[in-house]
């Protein structure tokens, strides 16, 4: 009795905390609020929904069943299936789920200020992007570890299955060209950034030869090498950029790093991956844990006052610098990842249920790993509000509006309704060691400034500030962990291309076929080098442009994923839960097909591609630019014709992801119905119940224990 | 404190794959007794080959 007493009041306990955080974040009058509030209304938020709506889903909704053999107990052959204790698992997982897409979209939302993003970050895990990652997981489980789009097509039918594999090769595509993007600003006219992220070739190669030849398998020991050699490759970006003649050499323009990016990708991909991928995944995987780790404990140090307010005007009006639309549905697709993110059902239906131990591990591993990844997310929204608005501005927004100068991007900042002095942007341009960071787009540099700010305060409590060095370490730790995803994305993309030509001619299929190999790591190169050359060279700037379809094409992943769900939820006989997919489902539609009927019918032409595009075809036509053409930032007709050609395809694109959606949820609907009138027996592919002869830690069970069915 | 460097230090090993060959070993000589087993060299060769021939998905 008192043990349940004390339990339920720490529990209230929690939720007073949370409530309180939450209500200085929305109603303080005081000129700024400090993240520190954030920080605990997240945690409090978070607490709250693991203990009691994941158990819930995982007792009530799932029934997860712990007398039950999993796959990696019944089909155990030490290599994929294999029992993995629960802790090490959700290392494994979570490394898989967070890349750097929760450092990015919260970046770019909060030219909306703080607090819409903040609120879709932690509701939207907790109701919508936790609960896809569990329920997949958990249902693929159930199915022997078989990926999302096999049972689309198992458990929706053969039109679903397709509209999925659409989906993931697309969005393969789009997400590669973007991150690629990410790198590609942060790195342009950067020689110290330049410098250190090409050390990392050699140092990716030294390490490999290490791992599989000198000492194989010391992979802890080749790590702090590795780690030891990239702080070097740092400190030696600073002298390069201090000398004059290293720095020219060393300093790039955004197409040639985007023929290098190209060629690197295609390379990375033909290539054996012991050479590169595999050390290069070792060395980004410790270095996100160790930055993130590194980054929560910075914030709780020095609990900096978040400058942004909590909502700017650009969340009604939908004209931000950053991203046009407004906040409905915008700041629901530019941050996926975080919040509600399509990709993770990838992965939950792909290494990981074939290694989970019981069952009931669904709710630490699935959900948990997620609000691990939403907190991420929490953490690059604060360091991008503590920022000086001005200054987020004046790197964030379209390049084109801002012009070349100090002088000219603090004008146009003034434009939108934001204060910077030409000092400001240069002496903080001069304490991270770059030239300018005027209209450096794509969130990775804004996040650096935020963290070296925020890293610095913390060794400057030991007399030293070092935000050059932290600035370059932040762009560093991001672009590694980009380009890791660049090369297994690519890697990805070539197996999906190899296996669906297979299908047709059968040579295609063998992965070790080097011409197969590199016909299809050339088609999909080909692919997101495409958009990534458009996006380098778009004259309204790439980053707002593509985010916006990639957020969308994620979310229609996520779509799936839910649909699928929903649907085995009914065949289950749950149909009184299934509003726990069923819901998340109806919002995630909402958004995405509102967004893309925005970027497809809007007449706004900074949203709408085909209004857009009627604008530059009206240009090209008069022989002159017109007036929408040069307030979205053309400068000439060669602007209007390039402009032309990407709003076509990024149209189109859009048109196919919304049909992709409808086509999913429909398919399914129809089967929904069919199965509530009850006028089918649903079938269903769930593996046969055996019974389960190891215990929560993975030991034998060496008796019949009492109770079990 | 040892203790929780120890622990920390322990869970990088598993986590890293770095005790993989240990427990294989172990797996082995239990199963198998008698048969040659592999060296730590081909171990980790052969597993690395096959963890990325079949690429799992992961997020950005």
């Amino acid at each position: 009795m008192g043990n349940s007493i004390r339990r339920y009041g720490v529990w209230l306990g929690v939720a007073l905390v949370g409530a309180i955080c939450w209500g200085v974040l929305a109603l303080s009058r005081g000129e700024t609020v400090n993240a520190g509030w954030l920080l605990f209304a997240a945690i409090a938020s978070y607490a709250i929904a693991y203990r009691f709506y994941a158990r819930f889903i995982q007792k009530k909704v799932l029934e997860t069943d712990d007398s039950r053999a999993t796959p990696a107990e019944r089909l155990n052959n030490g290599r994929d299936f294999e029992p993995m204790d629960r802790r090490v698992l959700f290392g494994h997982h979570f490394a898989a789920i967070a890349g750097a897409g929760p450092l990015v979209g919260p970046v770019l939302a909060a030219q909306m200020g703080f607090l819409p993003g903040t609120i879709w970050i932690i509701v939207g895990v907790i109701l919508a992007g936790a609960v896809q990652d569990m329920t997949t997981l958990f249902f693929s489980m159930r199915r022997d570890g078989k990926s999302l789009g096999q049972m689309a097509r198992e458990e929706i039918g053969p039109v679903g299955g397709a509209a999925a594999l659409i989906a993931v090769l697309s969005i393969m595509v789009i997400l590669l060209a973007v991150l690629a993007l990410v790198v590609v600003n942060a790195l342009a006219a950067s020689p110290w950034g330049a410098f250190s992220l090409a050390m990392t070739l050699p140092i990716a190669v030294l390490m490999g030869v290490y791992l599989r030849f000198l000492r194989p398998g010391r992979v802890l020991e080749v790590s702090i090498i590795g780690i030891g050699l990239l702080i070097l490759a740092i400190i030696g970006g600073g002298w390069i950029s201090e000398s004059s003649p290293y720095a020219e050499a060393w300093t790039f323009t955004p197409n040639q790093l985007t023929f290098a990016l190209i060629v690197y990708g295609f390379v990375a991909s033909v290539l054996p991956v012991w050479v590169l991928l595999a050390p290069r995944d070792y060395l980004s995987t410790f270095m996100k844990i160790g930055t993130i780790a590194l980054l929560a404990v910075g914030i709780a140090i020095t609990l900096p006052p978040m400058n942004m307010p909590r909502f700017t005007e650009f969340a009604f009006n939908g004209q931000g610098p950053v991203f046009a639309g407004s906040l409905f549905p915008f700041v629901f697709i530019i941050i996926a990842c975080g919040a509600l993110s399509g990709f993770h059902s990838l992965v939950a239906s792909g290494t990981t249920p074939k290694l989970i131990q019981k069952e009931s591990q669904v709710h630490p591993i699935g959900y948990g790993a997620m609000l691990v990844e939403s907190f991420v997310a929490v953490m690059a929204m604060i360091a991008a509000v503590t920022l000086d608005p001005g200054v987020y501005f004046a790197m964030n927004a379209n390049p084109a509006l801002l012009g070349d100068t100090v002088q000219s991007a603090s004008q146009a900042v003034n434009g939108f309704g934001f204060s910077v002095s030409p000092q400001t942007l240069q002496s903080t341009a001069n304490a991270v060691g770059e030239d300018s960071i005027v209209g450096r787009t794509g969130g990775a540099p804004t996040l650096a400034v935020g963290i070296s700010a925020i890293f610095a305060g913390v060794t400057g409590i030991f007399g030293a500030a070092l935000q050059a060095f932290w600035y370059h370490f932040a762009i560093m730790f991001e672009a590694l962990f980009i380009l890791t995803t660049v090369d297994a994305g690519t890697r990805v993309g070539r197996f999906m291309i190899q296996d669906l030509i297979g299908n047709v001619w059968r040579p295609f299929a063998r992965p070790s076929w080097l011409p197969g190999n590199i016909i299809a790591s050339a088609l999909i190169v080909a692919g997101w080098g495409y958009f990534l050359w458009a996006g380098v060279n778009d004259p309204l700037g790439g980053i707002n442009q593509l985010f916006p379809l990639f957020g969308i094409a994620n979310q229609l992943l996520a779509a799936v994923a839910l649909t699928v769900g929903t649907t085995i939820l009914i065949k289950m006989g749950k149909l009184r839960y299934a509003w726990v997919t069923g819901l998340p489902l109806a919002w995630d539609a909402a958004v995405t097909l509102t967004a893309s009927w925005q970027k497809i019918f809007s007449t706004d032409p900074a949203i709408g591609f085909f209004a857009q595009r009627a604008a530059a075809q009206q240009s090209i036509q008069a022989g002159q630019l017109n007036d929408t053409m040069a307030a979205l930032g053309a400068a000439s007709i060669d602007d209007a014709r390039q402009i032309l050609v990407n709003t076509t395809v990024d149209g189109v694109l859009s048109i196919i992801f919304a049909v992709a959606i409808i086509i999913v949820i429909g398919d399914a609907a129809r089967l929904w119905f069919g199965l509530i009138r009850g006028g089918k027996e649903p079938e269903m592919s769930e593996a046969p119940w055996q019974e389960s002869h190891l215990d929560s830690e993975g030991n034998e069970i060496e008796r019949e224990p009492v109770g079990a069915r | 404190m040892t203790n929780t460097v120890r622990s920390i230090w322990d869970y990088l090993k598993e986590i890293s794959g770095e005790n993989a060959y240990d427990r294989y070993l172990a797996v082995h000589t239990a199963t198998h007794p008698g048969k040659p087993a592999m060296n730590r060299g081909e171990f980790y060769r052969a597993r690395q080959d096959e963890k990325y021939a079949n690429p799992g998905s992961r997020c950005p």
